[in-house]
């Protein structure tokens, strides 16, 4: 899959018609991928409870193509639901490495955001962007399962934006931070 | 069994454990005067008066007012538009309180069938907070001494696994001593 | 890997292995660190940690009242007991004489709160055995409670509505007929759990003979909470030290006979039956009156002093010790959080069991790693 998206935009774009076909390659990949958006099964704090919630039967997140998979080798996104703490910040990074490009992190709840209640603490991390790319942020304390199926709403968004041409095919090598997509 | 009773029984058998002049309140508390009379006593609790669940551990530490170096904002107001009010002095905020530098252990022993329980307490310097462990009476010791030992950084003598249990293993000191000062690491700014 | 001389004479491969902290099953953060023979544990080593927010340090530069917030994040699964065990001390403390409504309405909020918890535990202990079906069962029941906190104040995990004095708000009387509905919508559904989880024969043969705990070896541990009562003890806080007006309330403490995992769980079961019961009685005899003591500062400042109270919260013993130095914020907060304690008995009851076992005994403790680690 790498080979193709990296060699294929360089490739189209020297024929003629090229950007054509780009775009409908867009369309189909896109449109794959926003609906088989697979989750790690992982779980911190509150807001994980929150997440289970969404899993259940009123909310039902598989009707989004959202199914939780045990490893992160399989999976696509990764929800940070609850407070991240220093003794915990080394696996959070490990995990997300472990995760097939293009991958995805949705901040779930204020401690994810930005350390919460706990922005005093000696042992939380004051937001999880300080160690991974965070492409959603959802507020709340905890944040309602309709917010977590709105982020997913809004991560499917971002990544019908995603384009080919712009390189965009595995997503920026970005260290930290809210990331742009499009950068 | 009644908070007297229960103090004039181990009065009797340990002349010099009374009750606390600060107890907690509604219950039982006694104060040990030694380290050392902690395992004889834990034990004539438990094998003669029936005290066999070790309920909690835990300590104080009653050096003053916590210090504000111990968190990451340095004790600052966490909104940026606030005005700086010069602190007040730490000592001019409580004036009757109990400050001075001891480590206050507090045990909380239960007696399930007689619905009683008991509190012991021990003042143990701050310079060599040394404690005898209960560990070879009360395996649920384990964890909550350990514990104290990674918050407060009281030695507990004779635990056999006394090492860190929740701060993660670069965090230097015991954040909960009162004077602790938070020392940056890479997770902060 | 190391070769060792295994304990039967041959030689058998030592083998590290790390469950978590990222597992499907752990609920929540914890690492074992399991040390293999074949199939069977040598040694376990919990390690928790994960979750440590320091909030009890958070709590000495906060007012009273904020302190009711941070309580609520320990154990999320059921914040009530947890506000409750906080405002008990509290106002131990300070001295004051909480209304008979008030404390009418705090049973009411805790035993609905345990239901839900308790639901939790029998979801996702059926999904740790393979069982994903009651999950989705528990969690409709589930949601249900959740909406009745809602529609109480507005919350549905972290409430806090049991302040230091009183309740938040008073009931409706719409509210008090939305939960009768649930409860007799509930009643029936107790059996359905059953007919699924709870006599299922294969849930039966993977967790009737594992994970005992005699009675002994639970006092000796410190377990509360179902843990120590699947083992045949009773102790339950509502009856050894009434508070809250527990003492008024006619219920039973279910126990269990082996504390086998099984016992545990059913133990839970039982006990939302009790709940149910607990909270017809308070709705029906609910006194009228205010829902706060008055003249609770905003700012309280309580004479130097020390205060001890505990409750029965849904996973156990959940005790709160404050000492005050006469500030407007604790002097020292301490929890004595049951999930802590019941977890530290997995690095002897691990030993000589098989892997397969692990998530079976791990789950049947039903612990929450906010509270564990705080």
């Amino acid at each position: 899959m790498g080979v193709i998206l990296e060699k294929f935009p360089k490739a189209a774009k020297a024929l003629p018609g090229g950007s054509v076909a780009l775009t409908t390659a867009d369309a189909f990949i896109g449109w794959s991928r926003k609906y088989s958006l697979w989750p790690v099964q992982f779980g911190l704090a509150c807001c994980a409870i929150e997440m289970m919630a969404a899993y259940a039967a009123r909310f039902d997140f598989d009707r989004m193509g959202v199914i939780p998979r045990a490893s992160p080798r399989q999976a696509d996104v990764m929800l940070i639901a609850g407070t991240v703490v220093k003794k915990m910040a080394e696996p959070v990074i490990r995990l997300y490495h472990q995760m097939p490009e293009p991958r995805f992190v949705v901040s779930m709840g204020s401690c994810a955001n930005c350390g919460g209640p706990y922005y005093d603490s000696y042992s939380v991390v004051k937001g999880v962007d300080r160690l991974i790319p965070v492409d959603v942020y959802i507020a709340g304390c905890p944040p309602r399962p309709e917010s977590l199926l709105y982020a997913v709403v809004k991560l499917q968004e971002k990544i019908l934006k995603m384009k080919l041409a712009k390189g965009a095919g595995a997503t920026p090598q970005q260290e930290t931070g809210a990331r742009n997509i499009n950068a | 069994m009644t908070a007297e009773a229960l103090a004039s029984k181990v009065a009797g058998r340990f002349p010099q454990v009374v009750m606390a002049a600060v107890p907690v309140k509604d219950y039982c508390t006694l104060r040990l005067t030694s380290a050392s009379e902690l395992a004889p006593v834990v034990g004539f609790l438990k094998e003669e008066l029936g005290f066999d669940y070790l309920e909690m551990v835990t300590a104080v530490d009653w050096l003053g007012p916590v210090s504000p170096e111990g968190f990451v904002r340095g004790g600052r107001n966490p909104n940026p538009f606030a005005s700086e009010e010069p602190p007040t002095p730490p000592a001019a905020r409580n004036p009757g309180a109990p400050y001075k530098p001891v480590f206050d252990l507090l045990w909380c022993l239960a007696n399930i069938p007689e619905r009683s329980r008991v509190f012991l307490r021990l003042e143990v310097p701050r310079d060599r907070p040394v404690v005898p462990s209960l560990c070879a009476i009360f395996k649920a010791a384990d964890w909550q001494e350990r514990e104290a030992f990674d918050l407060l950084g009281i030695a507990f003598e004779g635990h056999p696994n006394l090492k860190k249990i929740l701060t993660p293993d670069f965090l230097v000191g015991h954040p909960f001593r009162k004077d602790y000062a938070h020392v940056k690491d890479r997770y902060d700014e | 890997m190391t070769n060792t001389a295994g304990s039967r004479g041959g030689r058998f491969d030592q083998l590290f292995v790390n469950l978590g902290p990222q597992h499907p099953s752990t609920h929540g953060v914890l690492r074992v660190g399991l040390t293999l023979e074949g199939e069977v544990i040598v040694k376990a080593e919990p390690d928790i940690g994960y979750l440590h927010r320091g909030s009890c340090k958070l709590a000495e530069t906060r007012g009273y009242h904020q302190c009711v917030v941070l309580t609520d994040r320990w154990d999320y699964v059921s914040a009530m007991p947890n506000n409750l065990a906080f405002c008990l001390a509290a106002e131990r403390l300070m001295g004051l004489e909480i209304p008979a409504r008030a404390r009418h309405l705090r049973v009411v909020m805790c035993e609905l709160n345990r239901i839900a918890s308790h639901l939790l535990f029998l979801g996702t202990y059926g999904i740790d055995l393979g069982a994903f079906t009651p999950f989705l069962h528990a969690f409709r029941e589930r949601e249900m409670i959740l909406d009745l906190y809602e529609m109480l104040c507005g919350a549905r995990l972290t409430y806090n509505y049991i302040r230091i004095g009183g309740v938040m708000s008073d009931i409706t009387q719409e509210w008090a007929a939305k939960t009768r509905e649930f409860l007799g919508f509930f009643k029936p559904r107790m059996r359905e759990y059953d007919d699924l989880l709870s006599f299922n024969p294969i849930f039966l043969a993977r967790t009737e003979e594992v994970g005992l705990i005699d009675a002994r070896q639970a006092v000796a541990w410190g377990l509360s909470g179902p843990n120590l009562r699947g083992s045949g003890v009773s102790y339950d806080v509502r009856k050894a030290d009434p508070y809250s007006s527990y003492e008024r309330f006619d219920f039973d403490v279910p126990l269990g006979k082996r504390g086998s995992c099984w016992d545990r769980y059913y133990c839970r079961a039982l006990e939302m039956r009790q709940s149910v019961r607990i909270v017809e009685q308070a709705l029906d005899g609910l006194p009228a009156g205010d829902i706060a003591a008055k003249g609770v500062s905003k700012t309280p400042k309580p004479p130097p002093g020390e205060a001890y109270a505990h409750v029965e919260a849904s996973r156990g013993d959940l005790g709160i010790y404050l000492a005050s130095d006469g500030g407007a914020a604790p002097f020292r907060l301490h929890a004595r959080a049951p999930s802590f304690i019941n977890l530290a008995i997995l690095q002897e009851m691990l030993v000589g069991r098989k892997v397969a076992d692990v998530v079976a005994i791990l789950g049947s403790i039903d612990i929450v790693l906010g509270e564990a680690d705080r």
